[in-house]
């Protein structure tokens, strides 16, 4: 068979893809896996208890089972205080500064590409 | 021949992903026992494992988003099981001049990020704090990864001028160790070694397994999941630790046997393909099952500053290494 679809490949000198393709296996893997998903049991509990929010031993609220998005991070920031915790004092509010550091690290990049 | 590849290459990935992935968590937990003085259970209890999950009732909690937390699973096992036609698997892969490794790097976050949305969508408190776990470690060992991998056809393209050169099937057909010197070849050590490292945290294996950590957030990403929905995540887990594996024998391993032999066609590919199966096993038994029997459960800040700092600056050092060994 020839190789219809041909014309959607990229190529950046180094790598190449062609997302027809992908797509085409893709949607031939979906059918597979939703093949078995399909064969397994097809019952959806409905027990009230079993689908309500559980926390801490008790059954409680939707509201308080939400997590906060401030939590996210949480471990990235604490390994990282070293750089985090300088960073966030150059965060004056006063864009005077902001302007100020903008400009330095554009210099550094003019002497940095400029020389290489 | 590249559409019939497309439409038969998955059942093809499909089943050998799924069946010695599956296969070798069986030998891993078997193997796991015995480190621990235990017999273990049978080689086949993964199989047991998805067969009865397949046959239990689906659980979707009350305030979940239902089509998310449905649609999640199966999407994971199908983007984790794409890989396999982007990697050599002791023959050609069956896409081979179609995807590079640099669209293998941002398939493997799909399952990873099909899991988060997965978690987010079910509403629960210890699954939230369960996906928030695992983007901290997902932007925590993607730069290392990606570093060893750009570091390695950087080398190659020293050698070879190529305009394929990030295709898995250039970089398995002309290994790297053969052409550096003394430096290119510590180079080459190191960054295998940061790569062994990235396969159970990719994994989320112990000592990495903190998105799940049943001991603190009682399963955390899959803490609401059951039924069919738990098996296509424990599948697509299988099969990410065949692609893991047959990653590294690609980058790292890609020699075959089949040459010494002089047997018929039909024999080469099957000899190959029982030769990759070793390699992987030898790679997922290094880099799994003696590492989780012999580590205990990081936090996830240590993971954190794992990656950060002495992989990434290993991974660094590796890259520092091949450079010296072509300008001196």
């Amino acid at each position: 068979m020839m190789d219809l679809i041909d014309f959607g490949t990229l190529e950046t000198g180094y790598g190449v893809w062609n997302a027809l393709y992908w797509l085409l296996s893709l949607g031939v893997l979906f059918l597979i896996v939703y093949f078995i998903y399909w064969r397994g049991e097809k019952t959806v509990k409905t027990s009230k208890d079993q689908g309500r929010p559980f926390l801490a031993g008790s059954v409680t609220s939707k509201e308080k089972t939400h997590v906060k998005a401030s939590n996210v991070y949480w471990g990235f920031t604490e390994a990282l205080k070293g750089y985090y915790v300088p960073s966030q004092k150059g965060h004056t509010g006063n864009v005077n500064d902001y302007i100020s550091w903008f400009i330095l690290v554009l210099a550094v990049m003019m002497i940095l590409i400029g020389g290489l | 021949m590249y559409i019939l590849r497309s439409v038969l290459g998955p059942f093809v990935v499909a089943f050998i992903g799924i069946f010695f992935g599956l296969l070798y968590k069986g030998v891993d937990r078997i193997l796991h026992a015995r480190m621990q003085k235990r017999v273990g259970p049978p080689v086949t209890q993964p199989f047991l494992d998805v067969r009865k999950l397949l046959i239990k009732e689906n659980l979707v909690p009350e305030n979940a988003v239902d089509w998310l937390f449905n649609l999640m699973p199966v999407l994971s096992l199908v983007s984790v099981t794409s890989i396999l036609l982007y990697i050599p698997l002791g023959f050609e892969p069956l896409l081979s001049t179609k995807g590079d490794l640099i669209l293998i790097l941002y398939l493997l976050m799909l399952p990873a990020i099909c899991l988060m949305v997965g978690a987010f969508a079910s509403s629960s408190p210890y699954a939230t704090v369960g996906a928030q776990r695992e983007m901290v470690m997902m932007i925590s060992y993607e730069f290392p990864l990606a570093v060893t991998i750009i570091s390695m056809v950087w080398r190659l393209s020293k050698v070879h001028a190529a305009s394929n050169l990030f295709t898995l099937e250039y970089i398995s057909t002309h290994p790297l160790w053969g052409e550096v010197g003394v430096f290119g070849a510590i180079g080459l050590v190191i960054l295998l070694v940061v790569l062994l490292t990235v396969i159970p945290v990719e994994l989320s294996r112990v000592p990495f397994d903190i998105p799940e950590a049943e001991s603190e957030i009682a399963g955390g990403l899959l803490a609401e999941y059951s039924g069919k929905n738990l098996a296509m995540f424990y599948m697509s887990d299988a099969v990410k630790a065949i692609v893991m594996a047959g990653l590294v024998v690609a980058l790292f391993f890609p020699y075959t046997i089949s040459q010494y032999f002089g047997w018929p066609l039909y024999l080469e590919y099957i000899i190959d393909f029982a030769f990759f199966l070793v390699k992987t096993f030898i790679i997922v038994f290094v880099s799994v099952t003696v590492v989780r029997t012999a580590f205990a459960r990081y936090k996830i800040d240590q993971v954190t500053y794992v990656f950060w700092v002495p992989v990434t600056v290993a991974s660094l050092i590796g890259l520092l290494l091949l450079y010296l060994d072509v300008i001196l």
